[in-house]
């Protein structure tokens, strides 16, 4: 039995475009928010995903676990950079210290030191801003694009049949095979498979993981036999496919992808004229005496 | 030579032309390009692995190996789908994976590997890079397609042995080949030891992909390579599980190895930081997953057919 995403047909801003038209544009989006590492920029990307998120129309119940977890992730990412600077550190020659701590113990004569300065802190912003617009923009798309029209959307965007269908043909197995991966990880633990206690050597704790993986990729290999067979019935690849939906660019759709591309061009322009590089607000840095 | 073939080959080589002259031409010193336009980088390595796998399609097409139906687009879609799942799931993030000295599990590169050994070249490709891509946006992130095609040329890869009729005759040669770039791949750290590990990251230890390279990842691969040797001498008898592990383990450190190398100019690493930094952490305990992990597979799926009489 297949599972599927959660998508529902809503009223939005998302879902009033062609999906081909809206794959284009997030891969333009994609694409134009990595040029950028300067607040400044990254403000007008991030009030786009802002926007996109709060007309999607996806009720907060329905992507909470999702959103929470890449929420806690963008954290988790941006905190780390705040911390070690690493990343930043070859952004910016010279760093103002706001404040500096220090671990009032070592460890085996390394002493723990954080210091706190302002490009530091201001990168962690910039990366917050950054990884935050790209998540959202990412997780919105299986809430927002109708199963029924994956392949098609694939085929539109210039792959060969094939790929399209085996590409609409992922996007649905993905939740399915979310939910065989618990199922058997119950099942193993209901017969005294202890997950939480995987200890031994290193060889001892890979052939561990063999109880979890091999059913589940077996199982999907043996499910895969009807599917096969379904389609063969249906003459899967014997001539050029027709495809139960058509999709047809209406002129919002190109003003999108126009809007899209646009967004693409200016942005490489502004990256090529040195634009976008890491920037630091004047009045942080006289603020802390720099 | 027909026509079409010709002109496909002239077209491929004015690209590789091009991309080579893009690659002195963007990015001459090697300088740390993290705020500046790495965009058209990421895509001209897309393009080169492309490139490849196409190569090597053309220069064996006639071979039965190539042949796309029914049957490999379902299972393209299951291996990339089964792919993404298990890297988002194994990611340390949702189900944690214990990691010992730095060597932080991966099990889900058996995935491409298994699935390209038993489905062959197109498969692997797609289920690696597909796989990797819808992974990679499972977590939110999709920054990174030059890995995408790495991870797609360690399914490719693995699934050569089917162009061969006789497939006990290469083994010997692809585990040589594996050998000397393992070899290759060991003095670079013996030389380089103080670099970091950029894969590592431990919050409680305070560690964030910035301690110097320990000695078990430094030598993973090595320990990986001894566990691939002796899979292979150890199921000699069994010809499926030999190739299936030699062949990954060649994939694995190729297909890694173009990744990691392609960050070179990407993210403006030395040579040397790359191979200790990416190359050695990311690609030796994926070899302890093909040596272990992909015998698994291919003994389960070997009853499974002869079960089920396919």
């Amino acid at each position: 039995m297949l599972v599927a995403w959660r998508y529902r047909k809503r009223k939005s801003f998302i879902q009033s475009f062609d999906p081909r038209a809206w794959i284009i544009f997030y891969i333009c989006y994609l694409a134009s928010t990595l040029f950028f590492w300067d607040a400044r920029f990254l403000l007008p990307l991030m009030a786009i995903a802002v926007f996109v998120l709060l007309t999607s129309g996806v009720k907060w119940h329905e992507m909470r676990r999702a959103f929470l977890f890449i929420v806690g992730f963008v954290f988790f990412f941006a905190f780390f950079t705040f911390l070690t600077g690493r990343g930043g550190l070859e952004v910016y020659a010279q760093e103002h210290l706001v404040r500096r701590f220090e671990a009032p113990f070592s460890l085996l004569g390394w002493r723990p030191v954080l210091n706190i300065t302002v490009e530091r802190a201001f990168f962690a912003v910039s990366q917050l801003m950054r990884v935050f617009s790209l998540a959202v923009m990412t997780i919105l798309i299986p809430y927002s694009l109708n199963p029924a029209h994956y392949g098609i959307t694939f085929r539109g965007l210039g792959l060969p049949d094939k790929i399209a269908y085996a590409m609409d043909l992922t996007m649905r197995f993905i939740p399915t095979f979310g939910r065989d991966f618990q199922l058997t990880r119950d099942a193993q633990r209901a017969r005294g498979y202890e997950l939480e206690k995987i200890s031994g050597g290193l060889i001892e704790q890979v052939r561990k993981l063999g109880p979890l993986m091999v059913p589940v990729t077996i199982h999907a290999i043996s499910g895969s036999e009807d599917i096969i067979d379904a389609m063969d019935l249906r003459a899967f690849g014997v001539g050029p496919r027709t495809w139960l939906e058509q999709l047809t660019y209406r002129r919002r759709d190109y003003i999108l992808i126009a809007a899209g591309v646009l967004l693409l061009v200016v942005s490489l322009g502004l990256s090529l004229l040195g634009y976008g590089t890491f920037w630091v607000p004047e009045v942080l840095i006289r603020a802390v005496g720099g | 030579m027909d026509k079409k073939f010709v002109s496909i080959l002239i077209a491929l080589v004015v690209i590789l032309a091009i991309i080579v002259l893009g690659v002195y031409l963007i990015d001459p010193n090697l300088e740390f390009p993290l705020d500046r336009a790495t965009v058209p980088l990421r895509f001209l390595f897309v393009v080169i692995g492309l490139a490849i796998a196409f190569a090597v399609y053309l220069a064996t097409k006639e071979n039965k190996a190539w042949e796309v139906g029914t049957r490999e687009v379902v299972w393209m879609a299951i291996g990339a789908a089964l792919y993404a799942v298990f890297s988002w799931l194994f990611n340390g993030t949702v189900f944690v994976v214990p990691s010992i000295s730095q060597v932080s599990l991966r099990p889900a590169i058996a995935i491409p590997m298994f699935f390209g050994y038993a489905f062959g070249p197109v498969v692997g490709f797609f289920t690696g890079a597909v796989g990797n891509m819808f992974g990679d946006a499972l977590t939110g992130f999709g920054l990174s397609p030059q890995w995408s095609i790495g991870n797609g040329l360690v399914g490719f890869i693995s699934g050569l042995p089917l162009l061969f009729k006789d497939k006990k005759k290469s083994l010997d040669t692809v585990l040589i080949v594996s050998g000397v770039l393992t070899v290759i791949g060991v003095v670079v750290y013996f030389v380089n030891r103080s670099l970091p590990n950029m894969l590592f990251y431990d919050v409680e230890a305070g560690i964030f992909g910035d301690a110097p390279i320990s000695l078990i990842a430094g030598i993973s691969l090595l320990i990986g390579f001894v566990l691939v040797v002796l899979a292979r001498f150890f199921f000699g008898k069994d010809i499926d599980v030999a190739t299936a592990v030699t062949w990954g383990a060649l994939g694995n450190i190729l297909g890694i190895g173009f990744a990691a190398i392609s960050d070179i100019w990407i993210n403006g690493f030395s040579p040397a930081a790359a191979i200790v930094g990416e190359f050695l952490p990311a690609a030796g305990p994926n070899l302890i997953f093909a040596a272990i992990l992909v015998p698994l597979l291919v003994v389960a799926y070997g009853s499974y057919r002869k079960q089920s009489g396919r």
